[in-house]
């Protein structure tokens, strides 16, 4: 009876200074990460989002910038930069009329049904709006500019690294992986090699692929003068400069989906794969009903993970052919880095933002519809 | 008893569940091997032309050292002993080591929060915070108001709001919303945030020091840890943390003593993963330094000179910096696919 | 055998030198200076030279070098926003423009004029008159001097039995007629000419070599990228278009990625012996005698840049022939305009620094341009500093120790001083924000037609109404008056 009563007196909490912190200490545990982003993320985009309202000019003792409202955008979008960001625009041609009709019925079926389930809120109608506004914009875009004879954009470009460039490092990354996921021998030693792509910092992989590329005396020069292609060089047109520089990030990034997803196929569940081949099922067959559903989130979450920094590329492009010929090889952050290097600090920042825009889009969308259901799979 | 296979048999069927079939083995090496010299070959280059100089470079090229060129060790001299190369790679070990250590702490205290205490953000807050912040910075640089003042006026009005609408407003944000808002910072472009961050560096005084360049890295990779570090956490089991809170032990404690250490594995994969980020990133660096705190990505893009670019020169510094990343990814590489796969797996 | 007199002019050389800074022994102990420039070449003669200067004077020199590319910026950002680590940078004369405009640059008439040992009357004309000053004033001590020349393969013209190239069309004739041969006796056919046509590099000077010299005419002063009545740029007319037909012809006759070398890299295709004609600076000069890697020595010529026989009439737009009216500066009926691209690096100081320490980075200034200093470092390809002293001018023991034959130099040096004492010179553009006109506007432009996007017309439109729309953005008025200083316009 004593004990339990000295028990019951010992266990009331009283109140002192650590007592207090720790009933805080989540707040405390978070603040650090949530000042670091406020000072240099947030507080910069405020900023830049001000610069790019405005107009930099020098003046005698430092620097003015004058309040121009959307002068910047204007140009961009609508004005005389619009060939530079968006692209020289043709009529449609047939091919791309069929592009636009497709993506349209494709939109208004899936919104459709969505709308039409029951299970629709305000916040989810409106975030599939927004994704579906811009997946019309980016196919007009495409059907105006690339379909149709016309010059695509900086910013058709950057999404042309993005969707291609990814969409190969995947494929690239899961073929390697299922190779190495066979009952082979030395597989921590492919692992370790096929990683070492990654260490390299990105401005040595450009320089690297800009020495190999060379026609006249990189390494491949003697099989390209026996195939006599030596007269034509891929820095002079506007697909294979484009190519070059997918070729040298796929080198870079399939290691990152390699690795991962290496260690998901090495983690299905064992057993099931077992039993299907019991029974006789083929590779095929094991990949698409076990393989697949099981290393599903894993790929979805590198992709996106992989998405948004592909928005970003800049030194390959900058390196290989500093965004020529012409404007084929320029992404939206090397027209960015040359308008700021020329003192156009406001088109600088508006070109920053619109990829801002357009990538947070393009990645909050694929999380919400790539990533999240592929999550549901797995459970 | 064995039967009589025909060469197709044996080529094509696989001779246990386990193994595959000699063919399909072989083809499987064979796209392997191919892949392998994929990854070596710009290294190889890379490698061997370090050792050669402009006549080497410029007369075609030249694959087998000893065969085709003689390999010459000035680059190699001149990089590593007559140019300051120690001072960028110093540079460099000190501003990988230090972000990633700091963005590790700081990300994985947060993640570890994030997924055991429960959040309740006001909304109304966070549009009040907001509207402050662009209205301090729209008076300082537009009606040129001295920043103090702004800053005091406006945590004095963010207080004030904090217990007034504050209590009222009842629409919060959760726990997945900070998470969401944390990671997609990422996808911000550096370009966008480089030269508001250089202006304030340069107001502190700090521009071209290790300390502006930590933690900038830190500030820029945090979201990635917070992103991996945060499903590790969800993923170990509640128990031993609740019994250790009981016998009295702090939340800080917990973090330290307990969960850090299940989460090991997943830990040195994102190191290594934030280590080879912050080792290799370019655009920031060249912004924040001159030549105090230059660091190795920055050099190596200056020896693109007016006269050319100095292949030779750039092939020791490249070389440089892959060596020591790939003796630790060596070390460490059974963790890299353990941990990454946790993390990834739950999402 | 050495001689009295050989003697004799050594030490005077010697004592010369000495005296320039035989007075700032020791003046300057404890100050240090910083100087910011791009790596590799021009730091390299800096780099070298800051321990003798401290040994000389106390001062101590910390140069500091970035990537060329940032380096615009990087002073820009240093002094627009106060920062002010930089207390010298050796920099392009056409970014002195929009230093000055914010004030960041040190007048330095006064010290250059209280300072013998440089001996302003060696340096060439254009550099002393034109490149070191904005409105008059001396803003900029130079190092080195710029503008471009044509090289050519003496060998391979004489055997074709072809002349020098002295116009255009000679140019893109010779070219034509040598492409595909063998020039280097490798087997592989090599490139009738060799210009360095990237995006983002150096394609837009070379633009401006071909249009200026049917554009300008009648001197410095009369410009020839703006109309010095209303700032309308001088782009809607036959002369831009034909510079615009050659740059793309001479791409048939060059190698096939020629749209992406930059001058880094036709200048080994030049030294290596696979280009017959290459348009460049004076650095082909220097790297084509360097004995380890140089496959055309003794092989090679340099002439002034071609020119053209016909010039454009500013009020109608076409081209007229020449004649003592139209081309008062012909040589042999052709108008010749050698373009001084770029301008040649030269050394500024930062008005806001410390009394103290502008003193000595003047000194340093002076010590670096001194002729005991700079006469040795231009005959050095890896200096970066080519010749822009008359004295640099002559065949001298310094050439010679360079390895280069006394033909090499009279035919070198001749093209130079050809050049440099041209009263037709092309001053680069230097308004405010020149960057953008070129750089964003210009270059794009160019590099947009020779990739077959655009067409001449449209190029002609582009480049007409970006610059329009800049010169409105900025200030027609204002610019108008500053491009009539830097040319000397009235």
């Amino acid at each position: 009876m004593t004990v339990a009563a000295a028990s019951v007196v010992d266990s009331t909490p009283r109140p002192g200074l650590a007592e207090r912190f720790d009933r805080h200490a989540g707040r405390f545990m978070v603040l650090p990460a949530v000042i670091v982003l406020l000072c240099f993320a947030i507080f910069p985009l405020i900023i830049s989002a001000y610069l790019s309202l405005s107009r930099f000019a020098l003046a005698p003792g430092g620097f003015t910038l004058k309040f121009v409202g959307l002068l910047n955008f204007r140009k961009l979008l609508t004005g005389s930069q619009q060939y530079h960001l968006l692209g020289k625009f043709m009529p449609f041609s047939p091919f791309a009329w069929a592009l636009v009709t497709v993506t349209a019925l494709v939109i208004l079926y899936v919104l459709g049904r969505y709308l039409f389930s029951g299970r629709a809120t305000v916040f989810g109608t409106i975030g599939r709006l927004i994704t579906a506004a811009l997946l019309m914009a980016i196919a007009l875009l495409f059907a105006a500019t690339t379909f149709s004879g016309g010059v695509p954009g900086t910013m058709v470009t950057t999404l042309i690294y993005v969707i291609a460039g990814v969409s190969a490092q995947f494929l690239l990354g899961l073929g390697i992986a299922l190779l190495c996921a066979q009952a082979i021998r030395g597989r921590n030693f492919f692992r370790v090699l096929f990683f070492v792509p990654l260490m390299v910092t990105p401005v040595g992989i450009a320089y690297t692929f800009r020495m190999l590329a060379d026609m006249q005396k990189g390494p491949f020069a003697p099989i390209v003068q026996a195939f006599h292609v030596g007269e034509w060089s891929w820095a002079t047109e506007a697909w294979s400069a484009r190519l070059m520089v997918m070729v040298g990030d796929t080198w870079q990034w399939t290691p990152f989906m390699f690795i991962v997803l290496l260690a998901a196929i090495e983690n299905q569940p064992r057993d099931q794969v077992e039993a299907a081949r019991i029974d006789g099922a083929n590779g095929l067959q094991i990949f698409r009903d076990i393989t697949w559903p099981a290393i599903a989130p894993v790929a979805a979450t590198i992709v996106l993970i992989r998405l948004i920094e592909a928005f970003k590329i800049i030194d390959l492009p900058n390196v290989l052919t500093g965004g020529g010929p012409g404007l084929a090889t320029e992404s939206m952050t090397l027209h960015s880095f040359i308008a700021w290097r020329t003192q156009d600090l406001g088109g600088s920042a508006a070109v920053g933002y619109m990829l801002l825009f357009v990538s947070t889009i393009v990645c909050v969308s694929f999380f919400n519809f790539v990533v999240r259901p592929a999550r549901r799979l797995e459970s | 008893m064995t039967e009589n296979r025909s060469l197709m048999q044996r080529l094509f069927e696989p001779t246990s569940l386990e193994r595959q079939a000699p063919a399909a083995k072989a083809v499987t090496y064979a796209l392997l091997f191919i892949w392998s010299l994929v990854v070596l070959v710009p290294l190889y280059w890379v490698f061997i032309t370090s050792f050669k100089n402009e006549g080497d470079v410029a007369n075609g090229p030249f694959y087998l050292p000893f065969i085709d060129f003689q390999p010459k060790s000035d680059a190699w001299r001149f990089m590593l002993l007559e140019n300051n190369t120690l001072g960028p790679y110093l540079n460099s070990v000190v501003v990988a080591l230090g972000s990633t250590a700091l963005a590790l702490l700081i990300g994985s205290l947060a993640a570890y929060a994030l997924v055991r205490i429960r959040f309740r953000v006001k909304l109304a807050m966070v549009a009040i915070f907001l509207i402050l912040l662009v209205a301090v910075i729209v008076s300082v640089v537009t009606f040129g108001l001295p920043w103090p003042i702004a800053v005091a006026v406006a945590v004095a009005l963010f207080i004030l709001a904090l217990f007034t609408v504050g209590r009222r407003m009842k629409a919060a944000l959760g726990n997945s919303d900070v998470e969401f808002w944390i990671i997609s910072n990422r996808i911000m472009p550096p370009i966008v945030a480089v030269l508001p961050i250089y202006v304030m560096f340069q107001n502190l005084r700090l521009l071209d020091t290790q300390f502006a360049l930590i933690i900038t890295y830190t500030a820029v990779n945090l979201p990635i840890v917070v992103w991996l570090t945060r499903d590790f956490f969800a993923g170990i089991p509640l128990d031993l943390e609740e019994s250790a809170e009981i016998d009295g032990a702090s939340k800080l404690r917990v973090f330290f003593t307990i969960a850090l250490p299940l989460v090991r594995s997943g830990l040195v994969a994102t190191f290594l993963l934030i280590l080879i980020l912050a080792w290799n990133e370019y655009l920031l660096a060249l912004f924040l330094t001159n030549a105090d705190a230059q660091t190795m990505p920055v050099l190596v893009s200056a020896q693109n000179q007016t006269r050319g670019p100095q292949w030779w020169n750039m092939s020791v510094l490249i070389v440089v910096m892959i060596a020591p990343v790939v003796v630790i990814a060596a070390l460490l590489q059974k963790h890299i696919a353990r941990g990454l796969l946790v993390g990834a797996v739950k999402g | 055998m050495i001689t009295k007199r050989m003697l004799a002019g050594v030490s005077a050389l010697c004592l010369l030198g000495s005296m320039g800074v035989a007075q700032a022994a020791g003046e300057f102990d404890g100050v240090t200076v910083n100087v910011i420039t791009q790596t590799g070449a021009i730091q390299e003669p800096l780099q070298r030279r800051a321990p003798d200067f401290e040994k000389l004077t106390g001062a101590k020199i910390n140069v500091i070098a970035v990537p060329f590319s940032d380096l615009y910026q990087k002073v820009l950002t240093d002094w627009a926003s106060g920062t002010n680590s930089v207390d010298v940078a050796v920099f392009a004369p056409q970014w002195m423009v929009d230093y000055i405009a914010g004030g960041y640059l040190e007048d330095l008439t006064a010290r250059v004029e209280n300072d013998p040992a440089i001996e302003q009357e060696d340096v060439g004309a254009f550099f002393r008159d034109f490149s070191e000053k904005y409105d008059g004033k001396v803003y900029m001590k130079t190092f080195d001097g710029d503008f471009h020349m044509m090289y050519y393969r003496k060998d391979l013209l004489e055997e074709a039995g072809l002349e020098v190239p002295k116009t255009w069309d000679d140019y893109l004739a010779v070219a034509k007629a040598l492409h595909g041969k063998d020039m280097n006796g490798d087997g592989t056919p090599d490139f009738g000419s060799c210009i360095g046509k990237k995006r983002n590099a150096q394609s837009y000077w070379f633009v401006t070599d071909v249009v200026g010299s049917m554009t300008q005419s009648k001197g410095t002063s009369q410009g020839t990228f703006f109309n010095t009545a209303d700032m309308t740029p001088m782009v809607d007319n036959e002369a831009f278009r034909k510079g615009l037909e050659f740059l793309k012809e001479s791409t048939q006759y060059g190698p096939p990625d020629e749209l992406n070398l930059d001058v880094a890299d036709t200048r080994p295709l030049f030294a290596s012996g696979r280009c017959a004609l290459n348009l460049d600076w004076g650095d082909v000069g220097t790297i084509s005698i360097d004995p380890v890697n140089s496959k055309v020595i003794g092989k090679w010529g340099a002439a002034i840049m071609p020119g053209s026989t016909q010039v454009l009439d500013w009020e109608t737009g076409k081209l007229v022939d020449c004649d003592a009216d139209t081309c008062p500066y012909a040589i042999d009926g052709v108008n010749h305009a050698p373009f001084a691209a770029f301008g040649g690096w030269g050394g500024g100081i930062n008005a806001a620094s410390d009394d103290k320490v502008k003193d000595a980075a003047f000194a340093f200034l002076s010590y670096m341009t001194q002729p005991a200093q700079s006469n040795q470092d231009v005959t050095v390809g890896a200096t970066g500093f080519n010749p822009y002293r008359t004295s640099q001018l002559s065949y001298s023991e310094l050439w010679k120790n360079a390895g280069m034959s006394e033909e090499e130099a009279d035919n070198y040096l001749g093209a130079i001083n050809a050049s440099m004492s041209s009263p037709n010179m092309i001053l680069d553009l230097r308004i405010p924000q020149n960057q953008r006109y070129q750089q964003v506007v210009l270059d794009e432009a160019i590099s947009r037609f020779l990739a077959g996007e655009i067409d001449a017309d449209a190029t002609v439109a582009v480049v007409s109404e970006g610059w329009e729309e800049l010169t409105d953005e900025i200030g027609r008025d204002d610019q108008l008056a500053i491009y009539k200083a830097t040319i000397g316009a009235n």
